[in-house]
């Protein structure tokens, strides 16, 4: 394997996917963990006779917002001024977290409590706010888990399932004082709940991701089973919400059927604990929404990328893609691993590898519950880097040459039949060196003594 | 009908067991099968791998080994291969005798079950196979509902062709649609990845109990092949084509 | 330009085509709402009473305070020991809070509550008690947002059973960061 490293240092996804692979013991545990996500998404899809409508309808309330973004992103920023709430922009991450920045330094936040949001992932924001003194707690137990441990999250629903609840249980008897050696779910989830109560109680200011903005209300939705976006949002008096700008949708009905999915497809769960629809501020306080593009906007005008703008992001391509379950969240190159994390990252891949980090099986297309085309989007990505002369795996130079041979009949046919004939004279143990990944991995084919055509010269012409 | 086969290159070098028991089976069943000549690579291995420039030539050269070919229909035994000739025909030449080509085109079981449905099977195969429903004929080609799908409206167009044969057991895997890893380079370009899935299907195969794997995709049975025999696993591969050839 | 204006300009090279919205045409399960209602609420841990009504509601509050528990009370008609505190943070102690749902969801065992006094009420107390009237339960989240209305500055919220989580290898644990408990009340 060539180009295994970027001058910048960034490792391949086949690489990182190898190291992943050799404790096969956890590659099992990792996959069965979440094909266990997978089939309770069957069922609780199967549940509706409507499942496959609901797809359809969803896919086209967000196709229909995103071609009439700019219409419905006015349209929400002006319905949140009337409701008393305040409208940020942000281009890039830069500005998005300089934006947060200026609003908690302005109410001298010193601590902040957060629940997931991808966005603020996407844009560093963490160490960004640490960085000028302003302690950000997450507050979802699995992203307070991998705070803690000082990770990033490996999946964009259940961000420490890559850990064993031993290793969860040392972790906390470090940083929390539970007992050593202790690792319940039950006994690791109340202490963090005790751990993060007072957080909730001493914080200054709150920070949520959006799962849906709806236009005609000016309302966000936030959606949690634990309750952490609502505790902490409704205690202090200062609340803000990023959120990307294909989180609007035009209205009520929208919410209603992505309410539906969301849930159903992300864990089995029927819809999440809490649904929460905040159209402004509480009594005395502040709310804020940023509106981030980062990229979408550029994504936009392409229309075969655009579609990865109608994600939802339920995570149910990354519990049914057999690469990402054997390969781990670590291995993508983006803060957002699997399927959707190739669609929206490929372009900040510098291994340009993310691509290639799937079959193409096409799973995620039939269960994704916006059907975004995610196997076709992962291949345009491919077509897009070989035109940008950024293959990897030394494809650019091998490609043309197996193009050539392909088309060359007799070449083909010459090689074809010595290769064959090695195959079938020389020893295993002789050929397996010069066979690559094939042979490392499996058994060498047994060789037929000729091929279809020259048997069908022999037997059929006439 | 008259057929034209269309052998793909892996098929014709390395399974050609496959390719004549495609057409032995379709002699038996009555068709004029004929072989044009000049069959390159439909060009999935660059495609796949975003390389449109370089797939151009071979694409080409194998469509015009069927164009002009008089014949009713062109029968691929290969899932994969079909729908990549399909949609790099389509790239390529935007021709209205390209058009005909492509809309010719067949895969073996899709053929037998759409198409020409085999009205009665001469012998019984005593046998219980583990069927490898293969991705992109089963996602791409519709030959059944992937798991993925819901609704009451289900159809596996492969269990429908093979149900009437006298003897046969079919039964699936656990994960029954999960993608076996072949991948084309994918196989070794994440050789690592590509090994563990290959290993989880072959042994979800193999807790069948069945005596075959029998699939419609040449290159994913090549790959189980490679992973059955390594595991050394009391099951082996064989393509649908011939199933029914045994059976006429 | 602001960056709102680069923005919304940047959309206008969006490549996509232009696309209606759908019509919302899904037909609703309408056998048995309160059975389905049941049901639903039993998978996400929530326990419902049927019988007996705000009475049988009363009773249970009586029960809690004479074993010193700390109930609050938002719904008209039902008694707790506890009154709406100055701020929201001297609601730490609150062991019950019961508050009125205005609509039940029947697919999903979801219960739309608008509004408390304090909005963190219903997820700082330590179980939370939801009163809805038998009438108020529709099919499905199509129907449950036609009827759902939002004032602005008003927080509402489905909530579909007790907090829960299962980011510890996906196992299940009930009272996570919100209500460890979801009592619902039928009238």
């Amino acid at each position: 394997m060539t180009e295994l490293y970027t001058a910048s240092g960034s490792k391949v996804h086949a690489h990182k996917a190898d190291i992943f692979c050799r404790d096969e013991t956890r590659v099992d545990w990792h996959s069965k963990a979440l094909w266990a996500l997978r089939e309770k998404r069957d069922r609780a899809a199967g549940s509706l006779p409507e499942w496959e409508q609901l797809r359809l309808l969803g896919s086209q309330l967000k196709l229909h917002t995103l071609s009439h973004l700019a219409q419905y992103l006015e349209q929400f920023e002006q319905q949140c001024l009337s409701n008393g709430i305040k409208v940020h922009w942000a281009s890039d991450a830069q500005q998005h977290n300089e934006i947060v920045h200026g609003i908690l330094a302005k109410h001298k936040v010193k601590k902040l409590v957060k629940s997931k949001s991808m966005l603020t992932e996407e844009c560093h924001m963490n160490p960004y706010l640490e960085r000028h003194g302003i302690e950000v707690v997450d507050t979802d137990l699995g992203e307070r888990i991998i705070q803690l441990a000082n990770m990033p999250p490996s999946h964009i629903v259940v961000p420490a399932i890559h850990m064993k609840k031993e290793e969860v249980g040392e972790l906390f008897h470090q940083q929390l004082g539970t007992k050593a050696g202790e690792s319940d779910p039950l006994y690791l989830t109340r202490a963090a709940r005790a751990h993060l109560r007072e957080k909730f109680l001493t914080a200054d200011a709150a920070m949520t991701g959006v799962n849906m903005a709806i236009a005609d209300q000016g309302a966000i939705v936030v959606c949690t089973n634990e309750g952490n976006a609502d505790m902490g949002a409704n205690l202090p008096k200062l609340q803000l919400h990023s959120m990307g700008i294909d989180k609007v949708v035009p209205d009520m009905d929208s919410v209603g059927v992505l309410l539906r999915t969301l849930a159903r497809n992300a864990t089995g769960q029927p819809i999440t604990t809490y649904s929460s629809f905040y159209r402004g501020p509480q009594e005395g306080g502040e709310m804020h929404v940023i509106i981030v593009d980062n990229g979408r906007t550029e994504m936009m005008k392409d229309k075969i990328l655009a579609e990865s703008l109608k994600c939802i992001r339920c995570g149910g391509c990354l519990n049914t893609c057999p690469v990402y379950r054997r390969s781990g969240g670590y291995s993508y190159n983006y803060t957002i691993p699997g399927p959707i994390g190739i669609a929206v990252g490929a372009k900040h891949d510098d291994t340009n590898s993310i691509p290639w980090a799937c079959t193409l099986c096409g799973s995620c297309t039939y269960v994704c519950p916006t059907m975004v085309p995610l196997d076709k989007i992962i291949a345009h990505h491919r077509r897009l880097k070989a035109e940008a002369k950024r293959l990897p795996y030394g494809k650019g130079g091998y490609m043309p040459l197996v193009g050539r041979f392909m088309a060359n009949e007799t070449l083909m046919n010459t090689s074809m039949s010595a290769a064959r004939l090695a195959l079938r004279v020389l020893p295993g143990s002789l050929l397996k060196p010069f066979s690559g990944a094939w042979g490392k991995y499996r058994e060498l084919p047994v060789a037929p003594e000729s091929s279809f055509a020259s048997w069908y010269n022999k037997n059929r012409s006439r | 009908m008259k057929i034209a086969l269309f052998i793909p290159c892996l098929v014709n070098q390395m399974m050609p067991e496959v390719a004549i028991a495609t057409l032995t089976l379709l002699e038996k069943l009555g068709h004029q099968v004929i072989f044009p000549k000049g069959q390159t690579c439909c060009g999935q291995p660059m495609t796949n791998s975003g390389c449109f420039d370089e797939a151009k030539n071979t694409t080409l050269k194998l469509l015009n080994a069927f164009k002009g070919v008089d014949c009713d229909a062109i029968v691929c035994p290969a899932a994969s291969c079909l729908v990549a000739a399909k949609e790099n025909f389509h790239e390529f030449d935007g021709s209205q005798e390209a058009q005909e080509v492509i809309s010719k085109l067949y895969e073996l079981t899709e053929f037998l079950h759409d198409i020409a449905p085999i009205k009665a099977f001469a012998r019984p195969v005593a046998a219980k196979i583990s069927m490898q429903m293969s991705c992109h004929g089963i996602r791409m080609l519709n030959l059944a509902t992937p798991t993925e799908q819901m609704g009451k409206q289900r159809f596996n167009k492969v269990e429908a062709v093979l149900g009437n044969i006298a003897g046969l057991e079919i039964v699936y895997p656990a994960r029954i649609d999960e993608c076996c890893g072949f991948g084309g380079t994918f196989a070794v370009d994440e050789g690592a990845v590509s090994a563990k899935m290959g290993k989880d299907k072959a042994q979800a195969h193999a807790a069948t109990g069945a005596k075959y794997v029998v699939g419609f995709d040449p290159s994913c049975l090549l790959h189980l092949d490679g992973m059955i025999r390594r595991q050394k696993l009391p099951i082996e591969t064989r393509h649908i084509a011939q199933i029914i050839n045994d059976a006429l | 330009m602001t960056n709102k204006h680069t923005i919304l300009s940047a959309l206008k090279q969006s490549a996509l085509d232009q696309h209606a919205m759908p019509a919302m045409d899904v037909v609703a399960n309408n056998d048995d709402l309160v059975g389905q209602f049941n049901a639903s609420l039993n998978t996400v841990a929530g326990t419902l009473h049927s019988e007996g009504g705000l009475a049988a509601l009363q009773q249970a509050v009586d029960e809690l305070i004479q074993q010193n528990m700390q109930v609050i009370s938002l719904l008209d008609g039902i008694k707790g020991n506890r009154q709406v505190p100055e701020t929201a943070h001297d609601l730490a102690d609150i062991d019950y809070a019961v508050i009125p749902g205005e609509l039940g969801v029947a697919e999903n065992g979801a219960i739309w509550v608008n509004q408390p006094s304090h909005r963190v009420t219903p997820f700082i107390c330590e179980n939370l008690i939801l009163a809805l009237a038998k009438d108020n339960i529709v099919a499905n989240m199509h129907q449950a947002v036609k009827q759902v209305a939002l004032q602005p500055g008003e927080l509402g919220l489905f909530i579909a059973g007790p907090s829960k989580t299962a980011d510890i290898e996906q196992a299940l644990v009930v009272g996570a960061h919100g209500a460890c408990s979801l009592n619902v009340y039928l009238y």
